[in-house]
């Protein structure tokens, strides 16, 4: 008995109109040619309706395919038929024998086939299965490297500018997003800082992105005015913006010397400015970039004093939501900001609060962008702080032990009496470097006797700062509840939790500053004749 | 003294009223040490913490403190202090412990306050 198959190439095919059904060669010689049913020719039809063997010989059908096979020598025709689908078809030619086929053969072909039809149903489902995983796997990586593209597009760094700390965070839904931020030099000593964030996701966001940060540069070179340069933005994108995207913007210039930031805004978020006196919004007009035509923008300007930080954000922030559909909103991250004292602290404590409020099951809805601007109040920048020529009394390491604090107090206490420091507050001193000290031991380092604690104190003609240094990072400083003895009394307070509470007591003014690897907190004191002592 | 060291000594000047003499920094290694102190006078009506030896004390030893007051509501004592310095008489006021523990100058002040002579 001859056997011919059909391919199973000609099953796979992504065109939804029926394949042609073809037998293939086999390597045994009895192997007759193989014959093309096409899906138009009247036996592809009669092989989807016929149950069991066709017998080609009695067969009474006008078709040019059963003319080929038996021209072919081809006698039986057994479709193989799954789910109404002619998935394959087994021709076979005369018997070896020349015998004609019995009934018992006709009955063992008609049983063979539904199953041989399911066989090959299955392979068919595999193979697909295999292909379509190939075809995911190529897109994934086609879309690692856009996304490993898209961040060379983002700034490697932060700038660094004397007096200034700048910190940003970018983390798109997707592999690839339609956030971005940029840091410009521009030629005269100035910096232009832009967020944006283009409407939609994925792909083709990530595009728009890339070409809108190219115009915004190339924009920049010529000029140097927020306003004029969302403008110029505007004109080049608007042409070629695909149909229902465009791109919000925010176009910061800041000049480090003065503190003088001038903004321009295209429909993003404002962003908030922390002052000493609060938080305010940053607000300008401004139609989003790629809308409309002949757009202007209104041009504004804040002036950043030392200690006051910017935060610009991209609305993937606010608009999460938490499992109960709560958005994050405005007000929560106005609070958040007015709380915290800026710098790239700042970055870990708004993300460690967006992932409390979402819950560990969030999955991210948008892209979420933020960019933090602070001015230090570094002695070489602060117009309080005299002369800006400081001298340091003593700078030492002190392993992190408990009770380690004694010693380290003791010895600042010596090292401030080159100074004219009152007697009288010399006590405060100590207790203020004393729980400093502790918390950076038992807080920061863990009270690991291999990371010590570093302590600088330094003065210059108005004030004396002891700056104490751990080694726990960019973690903020837990906000322990304002300590309330009442509380503590009725046992709804832990009778602990002193510590910052007397710290800030005890000094005039207290900075915290972090790096991914230190954290230091700055203890100021005013010196006789520069401030009332407290 | 060594820094961190601490001895407390408990006496009876009166009936039901004890002092506890205080030598030392009080910090959170002083927990057990102040505990057994109190143990000891806990049968008196009324306890006097005498801080006139105190070198040192911390936010955490404030925290024993405060642990110590609780206990002492909880029995029904009155919690009584004297000898603390200037610095730490201001840091009782700005915890407010100086509302739940009266503070005195000296010893003999207390002990007048309590109409009793020294023993």
């Amino acid at each position: 008995m001859s056997v011919l198959t059909v391919p199973l190439r000609k099953l796979i095919r992504r065109n939804p109109a029926p394949a042609s059904v073809r037998a293939v060669e086999t390597r045994s010689a009895s192997v007759l040619s193989a014959v093309e049913i096409l899906p138009n020719d009247p036996l592809y039809s009669l092989c989807l309706s016929a149950s069991g063997v066709i017998d080609l010989e009695t067969l009474r059908l006008e078709s040019d395919a059963v003319r080929q096979l038996r021209t072919a020598g081809i006698r039986l025709l057994i479709p193989l038929v799954n789910q109404g689908e002619l998935v394959g078809m087994i021709q076979l030619g005369a018997r070896m024998s020349d015998q004609e086929y019995t009934s018992d053969d006709l009955r063992l072909l008609g049983n063979l086939a539904p199953q041989a039809a399911a066989a090959l149903r299955v392979a068919h489902l595999a193979y697909q299965q295999q292909v379509e995983a190939r075809r995911r796997e190529r897109l994934d990586q086609e879309l690692r490297v856009a996304g490993i593209i898209q961040q060379t597009l983002l700034p490697k760094a932060v700038p660094s500018i004397d007096g200034w700390q700048f910190a940003a965070y970018w983390q798109p839904a997707r592999t690839v997003g339609g956030d971005f931020y940029d840091f410009v030099p521009l030629q005269d000593g100035r910096l232009m800082i832009v967020i944006g964030d283009v409407t939609d996701k994925g792909v083709p966001a990530a595009l728009v992105m890339a070409s809108t940060r190219t115009i915004l540069r190339a924009a920049a070179e010529r000029l140097i005015s927020p306003g004029e340069i969302l403008r110029r933005a505007n004109d080049v994108l608007h042409p070629d913006m695909p149909p229902k995207m465009f791109v919000t913007c925010l176009c910061a210039v800041l000049d480090p010397h003065t503190g003088r930031m001038q903004y321009a805004n295209a429909g993003h978020n404002a962003s908030l400015q922390r002052t000493c006196d609060g938080v305010i919004e940053l607000r300008a007009r401004g139609m989003p970039l790629g809308l409309m035509p002949g757009m202007t923008y209104e041009e504004k300007e804040t002036i950043l004093a030392p200690e006051d930080t910017v935060f610009m954000y991209s609305d993937g922030l606010v608009e999460a939501h938490d499992s109960e559909r709560d958005m994050f909103g405005m007000k929560r991250l106005e609070t958040l900001i007015g709380e915290h004292r800026g710098g790239d602290a700042l970055i870990a404590y708004l993300r460690d609060a967006l992932f409390n409020f979402t819950g560990a099951e969030w999955e991210q809805e948008d892209d979420v962008t933020f960019v933090v601007v602070q001015r230090h109040m570094q002695p070489s920048a602060d117009p309080e702080s005299g002369d800006g020529d400081s001298t340091v009394l003593d700078e030492f390491e002190s392993p992190s032990e408990p009770g380690g604090e004694r010693a380290v107090m003791e010895r600042v206490a010596r090292a401030v009496s080159a100074v004219d420091f009152p007697p009288a507050r010399i006590e405060r001193l100590k207790t203020a470097v004393a729980e400093t000290v502790m918390n950076a031991m038992e807080h920061g380092n863990h009270y690991r006797a291999d990371l010590p604690i570093k302590v600088r104190v330094q003065a210059d003609a108005r004030r004396l700062s002891v700056f104490v240094t751990d080694q726990g990072g960019d973690v903020p400083i837990s906000q322990a509840p304002t300590p309330d003895l009442e509380a503590k009394l009725a046992g709804t307070q832990s009778a602990r939790g002193w510590g910052l509470f007397l710290i800030k007591a005890m000094v005039d003014d207290l900075h915290v500053s972090a790096t991914p690897t230190d954290h230091t907190v700055q203890l100021v004191f005013h010196l006789a004749g520069a401030h009332d002592a407290k | 003294m060594t820094p961190g060291k601490l001895s407390l000594a408990v006496r009876s000047v009166a009936q039901h009223i004890s002092i506890i003499d205080i030598h030392g920094d009080v910090t959170g290694a002083a927990d057990s040490a102040l505990t057994d102190a109190y143990t000891s006078a806990s049968t008196s009506s009324t306890i006097i913490l005498n801080f006139t030896a105190l070198e040192y004390m911390n936010s955490s030893g404030i925290g024993l403190l405060v642990t110590l007051l609780i206990r002492a509501q909880r029995q029904g004592q009155r919690l009584l202090a004297f000898g603390l310095t200037e610095h730490y008489r201001d840091i009782f006021e700005l915890t407010r412990l100086n509302e739940a523990i009266t503070l005195f100058n000296i010893e003999s002040d207390v002990l007048e306050s309590l109409n009793i002579s020294r023993i």
